[in-house]
């Protein structure tokens, strides 16, 4: 029964578990009308991240030569495309999730479940292309990379990682969306300057020694790491990033926790 | 004695109007620091509504219906006091929540369904129920696009109603639909309140209300102001709906002053309440502010829907001219050829500017009644006083 203006956190989660059946629903109706009019279907979101690993194999071992930015012993297409699933994710992720109660207008102002679920949502539609290409990513490592080895393990904790970050930020800036729409924009601005700040396409070793710390510590850079760790092996200083992005996930996480059960109930005035 | 389903303690619903805030500094600023302002959707409104009885709300535009209804179905919280319903609340205000174009009928009962509450295995064990119900068969693996509006609200409302819900929340949604399907809706609406369900109908159509409802309670400006059997709420919404507003009330500028615009029934008293057939008068009394040299009166009705019924002016002959300070009373008598429903009247007094051109000097004071008709008449009209007949050779 709800009685406050706040849903409780310990409320809120409970009602989150007791909704799973509509989580659940919702995100197999996404998926499915995304799909739904193309003759190729659920093919297609198997088939981009296989055509984006395929190019950027050609690309880099034929067209551009870039080994020397890895280090000349790994094999480069692998250790972009170990940044660029962990970074795809978030950059394909995040900009919905944080808008994903003012989105989900329809929904949030008829009928009532705790509204971290719409973040929730985007989350897991998110997961279907995570694993594509978490699955392209161990087929590219063992055939043109290193091969697969125990440390492949690393990519469990990576997935949950970043899985986790986004969630985190998604329930803090989805509830910040509700009262400022300039976190839209904010947010898109934030990932195109991600995309360079996150060693994606170099290694932490190769920004100058000043810079590096400070990149470590970008919320995005742990997932990354973790990949790389589990397919072409570590960059160096991995350690503080991985630390660095548990440290934003928990953090923020928590604080975005905070904010959905302060205002659960009393976003929909804003809407 | 069991306790209510819904309790409402003094609640209250203040709204913020903000300008758009801007995100500085990555706070989040709950409270702009100047430029709000409040208001007050609801204010201090205690209710309780038994196990199966059913209650009507009825109130004008911005009288706090809908702030009402978002609190009874938990979407959003009071500012003060406590909302505590009871069990699974069904709002048909949500009649195809979720419901997407391209999912097939089929798939659609299960997301609205799932919105709704309901498990998996109930949907599954009421799904032919519901497809029954909505009457569409034959089109349940069709992609809910290519329904009609008729078919969607038909198939949106079967899924609400399967959810056996403890408390059935009412909006609008009744005015959808043909005839015989409105019909059926509310036999199932009382099937439901036989099963022991609450149900709360918030709506402008008093007939749906008086139909459903045994309990009726008014709003106005947020507040309760009636509580009690349904004909006398809605006689008490009608009389609420006749007073002036307040931005009307402020109108000194124009030239006459209004001095009541009335309804009197058979009896010649004050009404809001007429039956077909009646004889009555619509009565307006002006005083001109300053001289009126071709006064002319100008009276219309229109049904609950705001299309226009019948008007009429005395453009083509004006009547005597007014003094300034002088008092005057207008009268239209008729005859009740209406039918069962809601209507308003609007009266005011011009005057003649040039051939074919007035000028209002009145403010527009409208005036709400409620006729109830013969049954098994419906429109805005009731064209013959003795009914349907056989003509025999």
């Amino acid at each position: 029964m709800l009685t406050g203006p706040a849903t409780p956190v310990g409320q809120l989660l409970s009602e989150l578990w007791q909704r799973r059946a509509l989580l659940v629903v919702l995100a197999k109706k996404d998926f499915y009308v995304r799909y739904r009019r193309t003759s190729l279907g659920v093919l297609w979101a198997v088939g981009l991240p296989v055509l984006q690993a395929i190019v950027l194999t050609v690309v880099f071992s034929h067209v551009v030569r870039a080994d020397r930015l890895a280090g000349h012993h790994i094999s480069y297409p692998v250790f972009l495309y170990a940044g660029l699933v962990p970074w795809t994710f978030v950059a394909s992720v995040l900009p919905g999730a944080s808008t994903a109660i003012v989105d989900n207008l329809g929904l949030v102002t008829r009928v009532y479940f705790p509204r971290l679920l719409t973040v929730l949502l985007v989350v897991l539609s998110g997961l279907v292309p995570l694993a594509t290409g978490v699955v392209i990513l161990l087929g590219l490592t063992a055939t043109l990379g290193p091969g697969l080895h125990l440390e492949v393990l690393w990519l469990v904790p990576g997935t949950l990682l970043v899985v986790a970050l986004v969630a985190g930020f998604g329930a803090a800036l989805s509830a910040l969306h509700v009262y400022s729409r300039d976190v839209r924009y904010v947010v898109q601005a934030v990932m195109t300057v991600g995309f360079y700040v996150t060693p994606v396409i170099y290694p932490l070793q190769a920004a100058p020694h000043g810079l590096r710390t400070a990149l470590a510590l970008v919320p995005s850079a742990g997932p990354v790491e973790l990949f790389r760790a589990g397919t072409v092996g570590a960059d160096q200083g991995w350690h503080l990033a991985v630390a660095a992005s548990v440290g934003w996930a928990v953090a923020v996480g928590a604080w975005g926790l905070w904010l959905q059960s302060r205002r659960d109930r009393v976003f929909v005035d804003l809407l | 004695m069991s306790r209510p389903v819904i309790e409402l303690q003094q609640v209250g619903k203040q709204y913020t109007k903000y300008d758009d805030t801007a995100l500085v500094g990555g706070r989040l600023r709950v409270r702009a620091r100047s430029r709000t302002s409040l208001f007050d959707a609801v204010r201090a409104l205690d209710l309780e509504v038994e196990q199966g009885a059913s209650l009507g709300v009825l109130g004008r535009n911005g009288a706090g219906k809908s702030t009402l209804l978002q609190m009874l179905c938990g979407v959003t919280a009071p500012t003060t006091g406590r909302v505590a319903v009871r069990g699974r609340v069904a709002p048909l205000i949500s009649v195809g929540v979720g419901f997407h174009p391209e999912l097939t009928g089929r798939e659609n009962v299960y997301v609205n369904g799932t919105v709704l509450g309901m498990s998996r295995n109930e949907i599954d064990r009421r799904f032919d129920a519901i497809v029954d119900f909505s009457e569409i068969e034959a089109f349940i693996d069709t992609p809910v696009k290519f329904y009609s509006s008729g078919m969607f609200v038909r198939l949106g409302f079967s899924v609400a109603v399967a959810a056996e819900p403890d408390v059935l929340l009412v909006d609008e949604v009744l005015a959808v639909g043909d005839f015989a399907f409105q019909m059926k809706c509310f036999r199932r609406m009382e099937e439901i309140r036989a099963q022991g369900s609450t149900i709360v109908v918030v709506s402008h159509n008093v007939t749906a209300i008086r139909g459903l409802c045994d309990r009726g309670i008014v709003l106005q400006r947020g507040s309760k102001v009636f509580d009690g059997a349904v004909n006398d709420a809605v006689s008490a919404y009608y009389a609420s709906v006749g007073e002036p507003s307040d931005d009307e009330q402020a109108d000194e500028q124009r030239g006459a002053a209004l001095e009541g615009f009335e309804l009197l029934g058979p009896d010649g008293q004050p009404t809001a309440h007429l039956r077909t057939g009646d004889a009555a008068v619509f009565r307006l009394r002006v005083r001109a502010l300053r001289e009126v040299a071709e006064p002319v009166v100008g009276l219309s009705v229109s049904s609950e829907s705001g299309s226009l019924v019948y008007s009429e002016s005395n453009l083509d002959a004006p009547f005597r001219p007014l003094a300034a300070g002088e008092s005057a009373t207008y009268e239209l008598p008729f005859t009740v050829r209406l039918a069962t429903g809601g209507f308003t009247a609007t009266s005011a007094l011009h005057e003649l500017t040039g051939p074919e051109t007035v000028a209002r000097l009145t403010p527009s004071n409208p005036l709400s009644f409620y006729v109830a008709g013969r049954p098994l008449v419906s429109g805005t009209h009731d064209l013959s006083g003795s009914g349907l007949r056989e003509i025999r050779p």
